[in-house]
C-alpha cells in the first residue's frame, strides 16, 4: 500500500557523497511535487568524517524531524555508526547496503531493521579500487530509493542537472548516468515503499538560513559585517554574491567585534544593515550591541544557535543562548528579541525584524537555531510583508544644538543620517545629554535610560507576536524549531481525540504579555517546551508573569530534536 | 597610478569655512597642556583646507583621552566602544563613500585592545584616514604603560617597568598594507594639518601616528618639542625599505614616511538584479543562475 510519507538517510563517510545524494532526492521529490525536508549529520572532522543526509519525504508540509527512518541506505560503513542515536531506525526500517562494503555495524544492525543487498556502482570493480578511483555509488543510491518511492526518471535527473549546473557537463553526465543505473536496478529490490501521488504547485525549495537571508534582502539590509561560524556561514555565503548583485556589500570582518562594529558603522551612515553569528560569535558581540543600546543605532543581529556553552557542538542545534540575547550586555541594554517560528517564518521573521530595528532604532536579534537553519525545506512560497516600516530621519525641530536624543512625549528621535547639513550629532556610547554630549550627571543618566527603557516597552507587535494553534485545556508553548514538533504532537493527539492548544512565541522581548494572557485564556495545563536544559524561555516567561508559577517546564538540551512523540508523551 | 596632486597650506578657495565651523565649542576633559588640543587644532584646519563642510564629514573614535574628539567638533561623529573605532569606519566608508571618514584615538584604543582591528584596517585599504594620538601612556585610567611605552617607564601597575619592547606603529602599518604612512607632532598643528589633508587626500587607508604629550602622567614628554626633527628623507614608495626604515628609525623624525600605489578597496556597485528575481532561484524547477 502506497505511503503518504517516507524518511530515507543516506550516510557514510565524508567524501562518500552522502549529502548530495539527499539533495538530489530531495530535489527530484520536490520537482516531482512532494513537499521534503533535509537536515544534515556531521561529525567533527572537516573532511573524512562520518555524514548523513536525513531526508523526510510526503504529501503534506513537514513540521518535525521524522520519529524514524524508513529506509537507512548506506554508501559505506565507516564511521557511520557513530550515528546510531541520531538516526532512529526500527524492525520495519529497511537498511539497505552494498554487500562489498562489509558487514552491517552493531550499532546499526541492533535495531533489528531488514538489511537489503543492493550492489551498487561497477560490480566488478573491488573495494579498494573502488576507494582509489574514488568512484563514489551515491548517485546510484539516489537513484535506486527514488525509483523505489515512484519518483519520475526525468526528476532525477533534472535535479541532477540543477545542482551540478555550475561543475561541467561531463560530471553532470556521469552523475546521470549513475543515478539511472540506480533507478533500473531499484525495482527489482521488490520493496513496497511507494509514496501516494503528490499535489503539485509552484513550491520553494529553501533552507532556514537561507531564508533568513531573503528575509533579511526583503527588509532592505544593504550591508552584513560578518565572520566564518558554523552553523551561520552559509547564511553568509549565500548572501555574498547576492546582496552584491543588490548593491550592497558584505565584508568578511577579522572577527565577531570587527562584525558588529562594522554593521553599527554602516547602519549610522544610514543602510539598513545586519550581523549574522552563533553563539561563540554572540558573545564577542554584546559589547557593541549595548553601544546600539546606548547610541540608539539599528541593528539586525542573527543568532543561528548551536550546542553550547563554549565551542560546544558547532554543527548541532539547541535553544541554549535565549538568555544571552534577552540580557547579554553589561548595564542596562533593553533590546527586542525575535525568533521565527518555522523555515518559512525565517522569511517574514527576519524582514520583520529589519523593519523594527529601523523603526525602534534598536537592535533587534533573531534567534535562529541550526534545526531551522541548515533544513532544507520545501514551503510554500512567501509573500513579502506589505508595511515597511522606516527609521525616522525628518521631523526635527528647529533650532541649534540639534537634540537628537531628546527627552519629550515620543521616545523615538529623529536620527538624520551623515551628510544632512545642519544635524550633526554624535552617537555615543556614553551617558550622554539631549545633544549627545557626554555627561555624567545623574539626570542626563535617568532620563536616557527611561527614554529607551520607553522605547522598547512601547513596541507593540499586534498580531506578529506569535502564534496558537487548536482549542483544548493543556497549552503548549514553544520557540523556534520546537514549535513544528509541539503542532505535530498536538495532531497526534487530536487524532486520538485529545484536543492540545499550541503557542508559538515569535516576539521573545518585550514579552506580548497581552497576546500570551489571551493565548493561555482557559488553560488548565501550560507547558513550556524548550531546548536548554537551564528553562531559559520558562524563567523568563515565569519572571515576567506570563504565565502562572503553576506552568510547567519541559527543558532539555540538545543537539537531539525533539520529536513529536516525546512531547506528546509528557502531555498526555 | 599617477601621482594625485597633493596641494596643502592653501584653503580651496571655494571653501566658505573657517576652523571655527568645526569646533562645537564644547569644551574638552584634557588637561591643560594635553597635546590633543593641538590635534583638534590640526584637524580643524586641515578640513577647513581641504574644503569639506562639517556635516559631510565624520569622525568616528574609541574610548580615552584622545577619543572624546568626536565632541569637541561640529562634524558627525561616532563615539563608540574601546578599541573598535576603525571597524566602525570601515562600514561607514564602505557604505558611504560620499563622506570624509577620519577615524582619532589613543596609543591604547589603537594599538592594544584595536590592534587586530588596526593591522586589518591597513590590510583593507579602506580609503579613509586614521590619526592615532600617542602618548605612550593610559591617560583615562591614570597612568599605565601602552603598548608603545618604554620598557624601564616606572608605573604603580608595572613598576621598575613593563620590560617589554615597544609596538612600532609605522613598521606594523606599513607592513599591514597602508597605503600612507606619516608622523606627526601636536606642536606642530600646522604640520599636522598639512599632514592631515595629505593623508586624506592619498588614495586608500592613510596612517598618521601623533606624538602628543600626555603631561599628567609623562610630564618628561614635554621634552619632545625639543626631539622632533623633519625628515630628511625622501618619501619611500618601496613597502619593504619603508618598514626597514621604520624599524630602525628614533621615532622623533617627522613626515610622510611612505606612499603606496595599492587599488583601492572596490565599494559598492551598482544594483544589477532585484530581489524578486533572486527569489526565482527557490522556484522549483528552476535552475539557479550562474
Amino acid at each position: 500500500m502506497a505511503r503518504s510519507s517516507i524518511a530515507v538517510a543516506f550516510a557514510g563517510s565524508g567524501g562518500s557523497g552522502a549529502m548530495t545524494a539527499g539533495a538530489v532526492f530531495l530535489r527530484a521529490a520536490a520537482n516531482a511535487g512532494y513537499y521534503g525536508m533535509m537536515t544534515e549529520l556531521f561529525g567533527a572532522q572537516v573532511r573524512g568524517g562520518e555524514s548523513a543526509a536525513l531526508v523526510q519525504v510526503s504529501t503534506a508540509p513537514i513540521q518535525a524531524q521524522p520519529e524514524r527512518y524508513d529506509l537507512f541506505v548506506a554508501l559505506d560503513w565507516e564511521k557511520v555508526e557513530q550515528f546510531a542515536a541520531e538516526i532512529p531506525l526500527d524492525e520495519t526500517s529497511l537498511i539497505i547496503a552494498d554487500p562489498k562494503a562489509g558487514a552491517v555495524p552493531a550499532g546499526i544492525a541492533k535495531s533489528k531493521g531488514r538489511v537489503v543487498a543492493l550492489p551498487m556502482g561497477d560490480a566488478s570493480a573491488s573495494r579498494l579500487e573502488s576507494a582509489l578511483h574514488a568512484r563514489r555509488v551515491n548517485m546510484f543510491a539516489t537513484g535506486a530509493v527514488s525509483a523505489l518511492i515512484g519518483l519520475p526518471a526525468t526528476e532525477v535527473q533534472a535535479a541532477i542537472e540543477t545542482i551540478f549546473a555550475d561543475r561541467g557537463d561531463a560530471m553532470t553526465s556521469a552523475n546521470i548516468k549513475n543515478a539511472m543505473a540506480g533507478i533500473a536496478a531499484g525495482p527489482s529490490l521488490s520493496l513496497d515503499v511507494r509514496l501516494e501521488p503528490p499535489v503539485p504547485a509552484n513550491r520553494w525549495l529553501i533552507s532556514g538560513n537561507q531564508a533568513v537571508a531573503l528575509g533579511a534582502l526583503r527588509g532592505g539590509v544593504r550591508f552584513v559585517g560578518c565572520y566564518p561560524i558554523t552553523p551561520a556561514t552559509d547564511l553568509v555565503e549565500w548572501l555574498a554574491p547576492h546582496l552584491r548583485d543588490l548593491g550592497g556589500r558584505l565584508v568578511l570582518a577579522e572577527d565577531e567585534l570587527a562584525s558588529i562594529n562594522m554593521t553599527l558603522g554602516a547602519s549610522f551612515g544610514g543602510t539598513p544593515a545586519m550581523t549574522v553569528t552563533a553563539g561563540p560569535g554572540f558573545s564577542l558581540m554584546v559589547e557593541a550591541l549595548g553601544l546600539a543600546v546606548a547610541a540608539e543605532v539599528p541593528v539586525v543581529l542573527v543568532d543561528v544557535m548551536r550546542a553550547g556553552p563554549s565551542t560546544g557542538i558547532a554543527s548541532k542545534t539547541e535553544q541554549s543562548d535565549i538568555n544571552l540575547a534577552l540580557y547579554g550586555a553589561h548595564g542596562d541594554a533593553p533590546r527586542i528579541v525575535l525568533a521565527p517560528m518555522s523555515v518559512a517564518d525565517c522569511i517574514n521573521t527576519t524582514e520583520y525584524a529589519v523593519y523594527v530595528a529601523e523603526e525602534r532604532q534598536s537592535p533587534v536579534i533573531v534567534l535562529s537555531d541550526q534545526a531551522l537553519g541548515q533544513a532544507t525545506t520545501v514551503i510554500d512560497p512567501v509573500e513579502a510583508r506589505p508595511t515597511p516600516l522606516k527609521r525616522r530621519t525628518d521631523g526635527i525641530p528647529p533650532g541649534k544644538p540639534f537634540k537628537r536624543y531628546a527627552i519629550g512625549a515620543d521616545a523615538i528621535t529623529p536620527m538624520p543620517p551623515p551628510g544632512t547639513p545642519g544635524h550633526e550629532w554624535v552617537a555615543e556610547g556614553l551617558t550622554h545629554n539631549e545633544a549627545g554630549l557626554p555627561a555624567s550627571g545623574a539626570g542626563a543618566h535617568v532620563a536616557q535610560i527611561k527614554k529607551r527603557a520607553r522605547k522598547i516597552a512601547s513596541f507593540d507587535p499586534g498580531k506578529l507576536w506569535g502564534e496558537s494553534w487548536g482549542e483544548g485545556d493543556v497549552a503548549v508553548l514553544a520557540v523556534g524549531s520546537t514549535i513544528g514538533p509541539a503542532r505535530e504532537a498536538a495532531q497526534r493527539l487530536a487524532a486520538m481525540g485529545r484536543e492540545v492548544r499550541v503557542i508559538g512565541l515569535r516576539v521573545l522581548s518585550p514579552l506580548p504579555l497581552k497576546s500570551i494572557a489571551e493565548a493561555i485564556a482557559g488553560a488548565s495545563r501550560i507547558v513550556v517546551i524548550e531546548q536548554n536544559s537551564g528553562a531559559q524561555l520558562y524563567h523568563h516567561l515565569i519572571g515576567q508573569k506570563a504565565i502562572p508559577a503553576t506552568a510547567e517546564s519541559v527543558a532539555r538540551s540538545g543537539p537531539l530534536p525533539f520529536l513529536a512523540s516525546e512531547i506528546a508523551s509528557y502531555v498526555v | 597610478m599617477s601621482e594625485p596632486v597633493i596641494e596643502t597650506n592653501r584653503p580651496d578657495p571655494h571653501c566658505v569655512f573657517s576652523a571655527k565651523d568645526f569646533s562645537s565649542g564644547a569644551k574638552p576633559v584634557w588637561c591643560p597642556g594635553c597635546g590633543d588640543y593641538g590635534v583638534l587644532a590640526a584637524l580643524e584646519r586641515g578640513l577647513v583646507k581641504l574644503g569639506r563642510a562639517p556635516h559631510e564629514v565624520v569622525l568616528v573614535s574609541g574610548i580615552g583621552c584622545s577619543s572624546r574628539l568626536p565632541g569637541y567638533m561640529s562634524t558627525y561623529g561616532f563615539h563608540g566602544v574601546h578599541g573598535r573605532a576603525l571597524a566602525v569606519a570601515t562600514g561607514l566608508k564602505l557604505t558611504r563613500p560620499d563622506l570624509e571618514v577620519v577615524t582619532v584615538g589613543g596609543d591604547g584604543d589603537g594599538y592594544s585592545i584595536g590592534g587586530n582591528h588596526f593591522m586589518h584596517a591597513c590590510r583593507r585599504n579602506v580609503d579613509m584616514l586614521y590619526v592615532v594620538m600617542d602618548n605612550r601612556v593610559y591617560g583615562m585610567t591614570k597612568g599605565q604603560p601602552s603598548p608603545t611605552t618604554e620598557p624601564d617607564w616606572d608605573s604603580d601597575i608595572a613598576p621598575g617597568g613593563i620590560g617589554l619592547r615597544p609596538f612600532n606603529p609605522l613598521a606594523i602599518a606599513i607592513a599591514s598594507g597602508a597605503n600612507f604612512v606619516a608622523r606627526g607632532f601636536s606642536g606642530d598643528p600646522n604640520g599636522l594639518s598639512d599632514l592631515i589633508v595629505e593623508g586624506i587626500r592619498w588614495p586608500g587607508f592613510a596612517f598618521i601616528e601623533v606624538l602628543s604629550p600626555c603631561v599628567t602622567f609623562r610630564p618628561e614628554q614635554r621634552d619632545w618639542k625639543g626631539r622632533v626633527r623633519p625628515s630628511t628623507q625622501s618619501i619611500e614608495q618601496d613597502r619593504a625599505t619603508a618598514t626597514a626604515r621604520a624599524l630602525g628609525d628614533d621615532g622623533f623624525s617627522l613626515g610622510v614616511l611612505f606612499r603606496g600605489d595599492r587599488a583601492l578597496n572596490p565599494g559598492h556597485a551598482d544594483p544589477t538584479r532585484t530581489v524578486a528575481e533572486i527569489e526565482q532561484e527557490f522556484l522549483l524547477g528552476a535552475r539557479p543562475a550562474v
